[in-house]
């Protein structure tokens, strides 16, 4: 009596739990079946769980249509984010480097200061100033620049390279090294795990940033893959006249389709990496809740 | 003794001026300092300078003067906030948001953590919170288009519902009594997932013994859950709930900028959301000076309750964050 009482708390949790993590993920598959469905099912309102009149024709059509932005937008977006997340590991990284020194004598100065602009923001219009008057409206360099040492990543990084042992420092030293050659030589092999964290949480970040291009890259040809779908699908509202119905190869496309088919890929890279790069985002959620 | 001997002896030995200090210093570490350019450059200029540039809130700036020249207005902003009347919606609806964020959302990753970790099936558990903290990692902008997608009055798949059962559309976006909820749910939808890892990591780390001392005395899996699990986390949980009020002015700005529109401004209108329309939105010249004296307002008030909270967070549980 008692173990199948144990067991139907088993059932029932199970259950409920895979049913929750279906509905966290039901949308993004909706958003994939829309895209790929034929337009004539889903003016009847036909599609929910899987796709009707298998076709890619959607996007092709959103990634070719230059007014839409939506190819010009995603190139933008993968240019900041590569050269974001690069400029920002090496900048984090060489900057917990000297901090965690010893020799240094000022690094607890500068830890404090790096410490209290974590915990005192700005605000936006102080920022935007300081940002204008550094050259950074409509220049897509404020994308990849001003916020290449995220402070909560520096602690990370320097806690981590603080806890590697300073004999292997000085051994490098016996044998003649500077401190480039020890970082690049000494350090930057052993740091690889720390450092895939940070960059998969930068690279998140910049990817998925709509604010800071919002404020700064009016200009359409700097412009994201968010800007581009908050234009598209949101500004646009029901009453589009940004999509009208087209008829491509033979294939219905209405505004839903176009649509799904702009949401899909502009989450379509984070989706793809996910699988691999999901251990250091859990790991980085640890660490960094420890430290905040 | 021999400490004394080795402090006099230190004391012998005669300091060096401080100038012929810098200069060794400076040669034997010069690597590392040029290693730190990049650090300083953005500690200046990009982290500090914003925080100088808050000064604006006591002046009339005007972008002709710049900080240095515009004029100096001392209190004068924080007078005009007190005397705005919409202040008090604005106040309103970001408490509103907050609170609801805190009893909505708060307990809904301490729930499903201490549920996931009934699980016995490994496979089950790491795919279940894989899965639930995907949306984490998804852009405020896919997230709020899904949304729109999803309630769209004419083909939205929760309309097509409505329909179904003979209801009439509802224009969720443009209705203000739907705004609160959306938002707490796409919250709830991008954020308890990600909660969740921080519980589930200190579920892991209780002493298996406690458990086994439970089952001697006859303990069933509630009490164990919640007679165990739950208090053996909770100081995680009031860090975390610390935390969450220190954040409790600091709203999704992205999510709202992107959900908002004018016909919800009376429930969606938040102090950052107007600080942003202030700042970049408004016709002519914009108010900046305003904007970041509303700005220092709400991060005196966040600040307060932090203190506040974490009082109450020593006095009641012997847990605080600093």
């Amino acid at each position: 009596m008692k173990r199948k009482k144990i067991k139907l708390f088993d059932v029932i949790n199970n259950t409920v739990l895979i049913l929750i993590a279906a509905i966290c993920v039901y949308p993004f598959l909706y958003i994939f079946f829309v895209a790929c469905s034929d337009g004539a099912f889903l003016a009847r309102g036909q599609v929910t769980f899987f796709p009707k009149g298998f076709n890619l024709e959607a996007f092709k059509y959103v990634l070719n249509n230059n007014d839409l932005n939506v190819f010009g937008g995603l190139l933008n977006s993968f240019i900041y984010t590569a050269a974001g997340t690069f400029v920002a590991i090496a900048a984090t990284y060489i900057t917990a480097y000297a901090l965690s020194r010893p020799q240094l004598k000022q690094r607890y100065v500068l830890m404090g200061l790096f410490t209290i602009t974590w915990v005192f923001e700005a605000g936006i219009i102080p920022q935007y100033i300081i940002y204008s008057a550094c050259g950074f409206v409509n220049n897509p360099l404020v994308m990849i620049i001003p916020s290449m040492i995220n402070t909560q990543f520096l602690i990370i990084c320097k806690t981590y390279l603080e806890g590697i042992p300073l004999e292997l420092e000085e051994a490098a030293v016996v044998d003649g090294a500077n401190q480039f050659q020890i970082l690049a030589k000494v350090f930057m092999p052993i740091s690889k795990p720390i450092l895939a964290t940070i960059g998969t949480f930068y690279a998140v970040q910049i990817w998925n940033q709509y604010l800071v291009p919002q404020m700064y890259l009016k200009d359409e040809q700097f412009q994201t893959i968010q800007q581009v779908l908050k234009q598209v699908v949101i500004t646009s509202g029901d009453s589009s006249t940004t999509f009208r119905n087209v008829v491509q190869n033979g294939i219905l496309l209405n505004q839903q389709n176009l649509k799904a088919a702009a949401i899909f890929v502009a989450m379509v890279p984070i989706i793809c990496v996910y699988p691999f790069v999901q251990k250091y985002f859990k790991k980085g959620i640890l660490i960094g809740s420890v430290k905040g | 003794m021999p400490r004394m001997l080795k402090k006099a002896s230190a004391e012998a030995v005669p300091r060096k001026p401080l100038k012929q200090r810098i200069i060794k210093d400076i040669r034997k570490n010069y690597l590392l300092y040029l290693l730190l350019i990049p650090g300083i450059i953005t500690l200046v200029l990009f982290k500090l300078g914003p925080l100088g540039g808050m000064v604006i809130a006591f002046e009339d700036f005007s972008a002709f003067q710049g900080v240095f020249g515009s004029k100096w207005v001392g209190l004068e902003n924080f007078k005009r906030i007190l005397q705005d009347p919409y202040m008090i919606t604005l106040v309103k609806n970001t408490v509103i948001l907050a609170v609801l964020s805190i009893v909505v959302v708060f307990p809904i990753p301490v729930l499903f953590s201490l549920f996931l970790n009934e699980v016995r099936q490994a496979r089950i558990k790491n795919s279940v919170q894989t899965l639930s903290f995907l949306p984490y990692f998804i852009s405020s902008a896919v997230m709020v288009s899904i949304l729109y997608t999803l309630v769209s009055p004419s083909y939205g798949l929760i309309n097509n519902i409505i329909k179904f059962f003979g209801g009439t559309p509802i224009y969720f976006m443009a209705e203000p009594e739907w705004f609160r909820p959306l938002y707490i749910i796409l919250q709830i939808w991008q954020t308890f997932g990600y909660s969740s890892i921080i519980y589930l990591a200190g579920i892991t780390s209780i002493d298996q013994t406690l458990y086994e001392a439970a089952e001697v005395d006859g303990a069933n899996r509630w009490q164990k859950m919640f007679k165990i699990t739950l208090p053996q986390i909770s100081s995680s949980i009031v860090v975390m709930l610390i935390i969450s009020i220190g954040n409790i002015f600091s709203v999704d700005l992205d999510r709202i900028l992107l959900m908002y529109n004018p016909s919800v401004y009376e429930t969606a209108d938040v102090i950052q959301s107007y600080v942003y329309r202030i700042g970049f939105e408004s016709t002519g010249f914009p108010d900046y000076s305003y904007g970041t004296a509303v700005n220092i307002l709400k991060s005196i008030i966040a600040f307060v309750l932090v203190i506040i909270a974490n009082k109450l967070a020593a006095k009641y549980s012997e847990t605080r964050l600093f």
